[in-house]
């Protein structure tokens, strides 16, 4: 396609490829993006081109591969409009009769619908399904229309509408004002206003400012940063020429974490397109503002999500922090001004720019304005990528749009934030997903990770848990975090191996607090939370563990027995073919025992007994 | 790995230090580790000194120092997927390969990693075999999994030597 | 030209050269910051955190070393409260149960007013201080050893495990690490460890001879070697 050189040729091109596009009548979207990839949606994209040929239909229907919509463990995901049809569990075997049946014949296929798992009622369209009605979708929405990998798509959607806007005759500060004035704060964990931001990066003393796009996403747990570069990423480029443009940056980059082959794929297509066009480049769209991005790629390191290690290892260094006395945006990538944001902060400033700040700033509470993407996983009915408006309660995400416990173990606790965060008890619910309301309950919003945990949950363990992935991720320059998260995590250990002492608990209060007061980076200055807010809430699980040497979910292996229940074991012989350790004995069709000694607690047998014969105490 | 190889992902790239990073990805994927070689070379073309190219390639996760395992099992052991058991499931390829992570069986047929978190979250525990993802993984399933691939090297020995 | 700033450390109002950083102006002018890491010849990494003090601004204290800190027109630093001495105790208590079988560290964790050490001693032979690697990479520019690994597994290391024969062979390495000093008593055996009270430091990283005594604020008070 030929490079445009004004915006009035860009609306040129998008009527033209409007006017291209009226012959089709029906547009299927099948999800391509990670989730529904592992549950071989590839076969599932195949087969329907496949049928779309043979029935001669490539004329009046389109095939969009689009990227993640939330809802992974329904795909393989297909959405059919007009008619908003939503079909999930979709197999390769299932496309003929798709294809001929619902949009051919305008009619349904009842078993392919989205059946509630509570009351087993089947919806018909995506907009009627609980999990999605209840949600307030402003970026993921945008996802359902494109496919990833084709800029035509995301024009004729309307896109690089709001970028024309602020090309030409308009001043820096008016953008930078327009964004303080939405409300919107960093979505990667620090929930700095971004405004201010870009108004001191704008203010300091530099000829060659960056802009950097922060796809490291390391917390485990948390996926939407996935979701949106792999699902949009021009969307995300939008956003950051807008910022570049704002803060005077003639260079960005993407950095995005290794273990994401996808959204890098997608990250460099939508950047070779974009240049193509000539909206990446010298005079963009016949405009004096000439700006140009690279994909950087993360070496395996989840410090390199803090703003000084990621630019260090853009640079080709190791992603050691640095200390910040002297911020960033005034001395940052190559020692210039850079402007440092989270994936899903770029992806909400195209929409502010062109909607304005009233409309961004109409959803959310007085201190945290606008939506949130979380990644709601765990011990729950419906798990997947969930967007809110800020305010939105604790209660109503896990209960109306997770549906509850997964199964008849009650929900004990949810964990915001990732690493950096903390656990909430049910009875904290009712809080608001809000920047401060949370961080004052400490723990924090975070990336968005919320993980819900049940009874089977040992709170202790999750705090043993965050410590090891924080002692495997720190990158071991600084005392506090490299000797205090190991001597926290020692204390942990003698705690859930039945040697812990009641005097260690104010020791790990103490030394939790001298960490997060002295560690050189964000890593480790909010490594202890999940230990304090475990210690605030569930302080009774540490107490049984100590006092009692028990642990009351079942978790800690030196704590629990494996034992048979003579009542529901009929004698099968499964689990004896499953151990490893020779630990089961029994004759066939007689209950069978467990030696305690032997047992190693590895859980096949318990994963292989079909009678729940097998129990933990 | 050829020189010519290594000359290719080293275009274009001489005498800048910054592509470092990008440089040893590119070895990585195509040789599965970084030989001592190449971490002498790139840090002659790059102009690095040794000891930083050697500390880099220490330090992330993503380059490995020794070859790996004609299979790679990684056990992803983010949040979601360790309230669900990712644990067992590393201490199970740990006792039934009898290696950790990290390291190769004597067979060189499989060595096993674990990733803090692949992306995947609403399908976990995640498993990935040399790439491709398996979801909802059970001790049992993995024992499948290993068996199945086993299975097969035994099968393609014997077709070999048929 | 030098450019002057005049900063407030611990009430006293100094006349600090701009560029500097704040443990330089103290020390300069007496008060003692208890430092590890940080040598006056190389560049400051801030790792061991012992020189930490209070930066207060907008009516907040941020905790923050002061080696890494330039001093600016008006900045108010406190380097001894309450808050700091806990927090230097404590650092320096995880500082002698990782090594206590060095004489600096046993001396730096008495000044700092550690009487007991909590967890179990281990005896590394490394504090990760980083004082070789940088001598080696900045004095003497041979970069024969580096910081390797990460995390629990950082360590200092030639380049492959193999000294390199462009090591200069200059000593340096060993003559500014704070482990080398002969260590008091002898090796320590396992389940023997102790703060004997009597370790001087030895550490000669200015000129030998009597310490600074602290003529401002009531600083260190260490009166020995420093």
């Amino acid at each position: 396609m030929p490079r445009l050189n004004s915006y009035r040729e860009l609306e040129h091109l998008r009527e033209r490829l409007r006017e291209q596009r009226q012959s089709i009548t029906t547009t299927m979207m099948v999800c391509g993006g990670t989730g529904c990839r592992t549950s071989n949606s590839q076969a599932v994209i195949d087969a329907f081109r496949n049928e779309l040929s043979s029935q001669g239909l490539d004329d009046s229907v389109r095939l969009c591969v689009t990227g993640c919509h939330g809802f992974c463990e329904q795909g393989p995901v297909v959405i059919i409009e007009p008619g908003n049809t939503f079909y999930c569990h979709v197999s390769p075997e299932d496309a003929f009769e798709i294809v001929y049946q619902t949009v051919v014949k305008g009619e349904l296929i009842e078993r392919l619908l989205y059946e509630d798992p509570v009351s087993g009622e089947r919806f018909r369209t995506e907009a009627e399904i609980p999990f999605y009605k209840a949600q307030e979708r402003r970026i993921l929405s945008q996802n359902r229309m494109v496919d990833p990998c084709s800029i035509e798509d995301y024009i004729v959607a309307g896109g690089y509408t709001a970028l024309p806007r602020v090309l030409n005759g308009v001043a820096p500060e008016e953008i930078i004002n327009e964004i303080k004035a939405s409300g919107l704060r960093g979505r990667g964990g620090g929930g700095f206003p971004t405004g201010r931001k870009w108004d001191e990066c704008l203010g300091a003393p530099g000829d060659e400012k960056y802009v950097i796009c922060n796809a490291d996403e390391g917390d485990p747990g948390a996926y939407m940063d996935r979701c949106v570069l792999e699902g949009n990423p021009h969307l995300v480029l939008e956003g950051m020429m807008i910022g570049a443009r704002a803060i005077g940056a003639g260079k960005g980059y993407v950095y995005v974490r290794n273990e994401y082959p996808l959204a890098v794929k997608h990250s460099r297509i939508a950047v070779e397109q974009a240049r193509e066009l000539g909206l990446l480049g010298d005079n963009i769209l016949g405009s004096p503002f000439s700006f140009e991005v690279d994909i950087a790629r993360g070496g395996g390191a989840f410090v390199c999500g803090e703003s000084t290690a990621l630019m260090a290892s853009i640079e080709g260094k190791v992603g050691e922090p640095h200390p910040k006395d002297v911020h960033t945006v005034v001395d940052g990538l190559y020692h210039q001004p850079t402007t440092l944001n989270n994936v899903e902060t770029w992806a909400n400033v195209p929409s502010i720019i062109l909607n304005g700040s009233s409309w961004f700033n109409s959803k959310g509470t007085k201190g945290s304005k606008g939506t949130k993407i979380l990644a709601l996983t765990g011990r729950i009915k419906n798990t997947g990528l969930v967007e809110v408006a800020m305010g939105t309660s604790i209660r109503e995400v896990v209960f109306d749009i997770g549906g509850g416990a997964a199964n008849s173990n009650p929900i004990k606790a949810v964990q915001t934030g990732g690493p950096s965060g903390g656990c909430l008890p049910l009875d904290k619910f009712d809080l608001a997903v809000d920047f401060d309301v949370l961080a004052e309950a400490g723990s924090m919003v975070g990336s968005g990770g919320m993980v819900v945990m049940d009874e089977e949950t040992c709170m202790v363990d999750v705090a043993k848990y965050f410590l090891e992935f924080l002692q495997d991720e720190s990158c071991g320059k600084c005392l506090p975090c490299r000797v205090g998260i190991d001597r926290m995590l020692e204390i942990i250990t003698d705690i859930t191996e039945g040697r812990g002492r009641m005097e260690q608990l104010d020791l790990l209060e103490e030394l939790a607090d001298t960490v997060s007061q002295t560690a050189l980076c964000g890593l480790g200055k909010t490594a202890p939370n999940p230990v304090l807010s475990t210690l605030r809430y569930f302080r009774p699980e540490y107490e049984a563990h100590i006092k009692e040497k028990k642990c009351p979910a079942g978790v800690c292996k030196a704590l629990i027995t494996y034992w048979i229940d003579p009542e529901k074991c009929n004698g099968c012989g499964v689990c004896i073919r499953g151990c490893a350790h020779g630990a089961i004995t029994g004759e066939k069709k007689q209950v069978h025992v467990i030696d305690d000694q032997l047992c190693q607690k590895c859980g096949i047998c318990r994963s292989e007994c079909k009678f729940d014969a097998i129990q933990v105490t | 790995m050829t020189p010519q190889a290594l000359d290719q992902i080293l275009e274009g790239r001489r005498s800048q230090p910054n592509q470092l990073i990008e440089v040893l990805q590119d070895i990585q994927e195509n040789f599965g580790y970084i030989p001592r070689e190449a971490i002498k070379s790139v840090s002659q073309e790059l102009g690095v000194p040794l000891i930083e190219v050697y500390r880099v390639a220490s330090f992330y996760k993503a380059f490995r120092l020794k070859p790996s395992g004609k299979n790679v099992l990684t056990m992803c052991t983010g949040t979601a997927c360790h309230v669900r058991g990712s644990d067992l499931l590393l201490d199970y390829a740990i006792d039934q390969l009898g290696i950790k992570p990290g390291e190769v069986t004597p067979d060189g047929l499989f060595s096993i990693e674990h990733v803090n978190c692949l992306g995947a979250c609403a399908l976990g525990p995640i498993v990935a075999e040399n790439g491709s993802y398996h979801k909802h993984m059970t001790p049992s399933k993995l024992r499948k999994l290993i068996e199945t691939i086993s299975h097969q090297k035994t099968e393609d020995a014997h077709h070999a030597q048929a | 030209m030098l450019q002057y700033v005049n900063v407030s450390i611990d009430g006293a109002i100094i006349h600090a050269v701009k560029g500097t950083s704040v443990l330089d102006t103290a020390v300069e002018y007496g008060i003692c910051i208890p430092h590890l890491c940080h040598v006056p010849y190389l560049s400051d990494i801030g790792a061991c955190r012992l020189c930490i003090v209070e930066h207060v601004v907008n009516g907040r204290s941020e905790v923050t070393t002061s080696c890494t800190l330039n001093v600016e027109e008006g900045m108010v630093i406190l380097t001894n409260t309450d808050k700091i001495r806990k927090l230097r105790r404590n650092l320096a208590e995880l500082l002698v149960a990782q090594a206590p079988n060095s004489r600096a560290i046993q001396d730096i964790a008495l000044r700092c007013g550690v009487t007991e050490v909590r967890y179990p001693f281990r005896n590394e032979d490394c504090v990760l201080c980083g004082r070789c690697v940088r001598v080696c990479t900045e004095v003497w520019q041979a970069r024969a050893i580096g910081f390797v690994g990460r995390g629990k597994d950082r360590h200092v290391e030639y380049p492959f495990g193999i000294q390199p024969d462009f090591c200069k062979q200059c000593g340096n390495c060993v003559q500014i690490c704070p482990m080398t000093i002969p260590p008091c008593d002898g090796p320590m055996k396992p389940g023997e460890e102790y703060l004997c009270r009597k370790c001087e430091s030895q550490l000669m990283d200015e000129t030998p001879g009597s310490c600074t005594w602290c003529k401002l604020g009531e600083g260190f008070g260490c009166g020995r070697y420093v």
